[in-house]
């Protein structure tokens, strides 16, 4: 794969929510390509994604976005996104290309949802508000996109749909942040991974790389090596203390 | 106001009118509202009595549920959405843009839930009668203007709740949160001002300064205006209710705290708890090692 200038650059970021800390000292490039960020539940990557995005700061570290100017740098699809129930897909993606001075139909055509338009968002599925969230998140062609799980409970042509679009702007030069459990859908679409435990970085690079240096061949194979056998070995007391410089994603 | 402000403005006071507009428990409010109207108005003698009288009828009811609907329009419509917010902050919006825009959306449609008191006024425009009451010997007096402008002083009285109950909503973080704080707010502002004032006299203080005291709280001012401006009209030479300049000034400034407070919470709150988090996190490691 070849290395490109990273559009965000995460320098030790530690963040603790009532003194406990969530995240401890990672650090990470952010390029263009897929970006899935892995990990257990309660490992601290909606954290991650919110520190990203801006939504949340750093008790310590810092956050730099270093990618080209534009009027929205990062798009954001949250974890529970939700939109106003008596709009319509065309008039909630209108609001918000609105912002931009944008007209919206592109973006719901390229996402699948042209023949939605018109229906309220009562009336569309949980996959078809998803890709809605989506084509939100992709006004204004943003160089970032953070997707925080877009895929949790839908079905699995759905979720196949939902990387695949990711990929689609991946390769347009967009890097994709997606936080996911579907680790089969990591190995189709990913070009990196950055597992999370326990609020550190446990593993993270291009996923030849992370296959190579653990000896698996599929995603999940490397989520057990890395997540599920460390959690054996680790005290479950264990509080993350230590800074953890992420290699593989970093040619720092 | 720049071009991108002005389009951000629009965009957001477009959505929250057709928000309002498309919410059926806004209308259930106002039906509440005409129903309750109506009932002041029949047990009170209905509008053959008049203007001035009917405006006494509805007077502290009017000083409850004005506050409770522009609390209902208010309470949550900063925080619909929490994650809502959370995108609408990607784009190059200014939160006083914002907040301003669903704040004037608001207002306009807390003008138009004010629609049940025109039809009073209407009914009592069509019925009244200049001999009935005791206010049919000032019947030279008893004009719809009057009507008119205490349907304006109405509206004063619901703009300052309307942007308080922002704020509660902005602060709280959940919508029992929001509604707990808004019923406070209601509370507070329908009984704690009063309350108060009679407290302070109590405790001894003059009466001289009763009327500055008295328009204080949103409910004293509207009452102050509307015995100065409406009612006191009919009765001459009766005046210094309140001070008009005071009391106006005192609705105007309860409501720009509101939309400065919804806008500062909004701008600066995350930070502040960001600061403060970190202020945590060292006073432990000190007192750790």
């Amino acid at each position: 794969m070849t290395e490109t200038r990273p559009l965000i650059r995460v320098d030790g970021i530690t963040r603790t929510y009532g003194g406990v800390p969530v995240l401890a000292g990672i650090s990470a490039d952010i390029h263009p390509g897929v970006t899935a960020v892995v990990g257990p539940n309660g490992s601290g990557k909606s954290t991650l994604l919110r520190l990203l995005v801006g939504e949340t700061s750093p008790i310590d570290g810092t956050v730099q976005y270093e990618g080209p100017n534009a009027p929205k740098r990062i798009g954001y699809l949250p974890q529970r996104a939700s939109f106003r129930e008596s709009f319509t897909a065309r008039e909630t993606l209108a609001f918000y290309a609105r912002l931009l001075g944008k007209r919206p139909d592109g973006h719901l055509e390229r996402v699948g949802l042209s023949d939605a338009a018109d229906r309220s968002i009562g009336d569309l599925s949980g996959g078809m508000r998803r890709l809605l969230g989506i084509a939100q998140a992709t006004i204004g062609d943003p160089p970032v996109l953070v997707l925080d799980e877009p895929t949790s409970g839908l079905d699995p042509t759905m979720r196949d749909r939902i990387f695949r679009l990711a990929e689609e702007y991946a390769t347009a030069g967009t890097a994709v942040v997606v936080s996911t459990h579907d680790l089969d859908l990591v190995d189709r679409y990913a070009d990196r991974v950055l597992c999370l435990r326990h609020g550190s970085v446990a593993a993270s690079g291009s996923l030849s790389d992370l296959y190579a240096a653990h000896g698996v061949e599929t995603a999940t194979d490397l989520y057990r090596s890395i997540v599920h056998d460390s959690s054996i070995e680790t005290d479950p007391s264990e509080e993350p203390t230590g800074s953890v410089h992420v290699t593989g994603v970093s040619d720092r | 106001m720049t071009a991108s402000r002005s389009r951000v403005f629009g965009a957001v006071l477009r959505r929250e009118l057709a928000t309002v507009v498309r919410t059926p428990g806004y209308w259930l409010t106002v039906f509440g509202l005409l129903v309750v109207l109506g009932g002041v108005l029949a047990v009170g003698g209905g509008g053959e009595t008049g203007f001035i009288p009917t405006i006494v009828d509805l007077l502290m009811p009017t000083e409850v549920v004005v506050p409770v609907v522009a609390v209902v329009l208010g309470y949550r419509a900063l925080l619909a959405d929490v994650e809502e917010l959370a995108m609408i902050r990607t784009y190059p919006v200014s939160m006083a843009t914002y907040v301003c825009g669903v704040f004037v959306a608001r207002v306009a449609a807390l003008v138009g839930s004010m629609v049940p008191f025109a039809l009073i006024g209407g009914v009592v425009w069509l019925t009244a009668s200049p001999d009935t009451t005791i206010y049919a010997t000032h019947t030279g007096v008893d004009s719809p203007l009057l009507f008119v402008r205490f349907l304006v002083l109405v509206v004063l009285l619901g703009i300052p709740y309307l942007s308080m109950s922002m704020v509660a909503g902005v602060v709280a973080s959940s919508r029992r949160g929001a509604i707990a704080l808004a019923a406070l707010l209601l509370v507070g502002g329908v009984l704690g001002g009063d309350l108060a004032v009679v407290g302070s006299l109590g405790g001894g203080a003059g009466s001289g300064s009763l009327p500055a005291r008295v328009a204080i709280p949103p409910n004293g001012a509207f009452r102050g205006l509307v015995f100065e401006h409406v009612v006191g009209v009919a009765l001459p030479p009766d005046s210094g209710f309140v001070s008009s300049r005071a009391a106006i000034g005192i609705l105007i400034g309860w409501t720009v705290v509101g939309v400065g407070s919804a806008v500062c919470t909004l701008t600066v709150g995350g930070a502040v708890g960001d600061r403060l988090e970190r202020l945590r996190v060292r006073i432990e490691s000190v007192r750790d090692r």
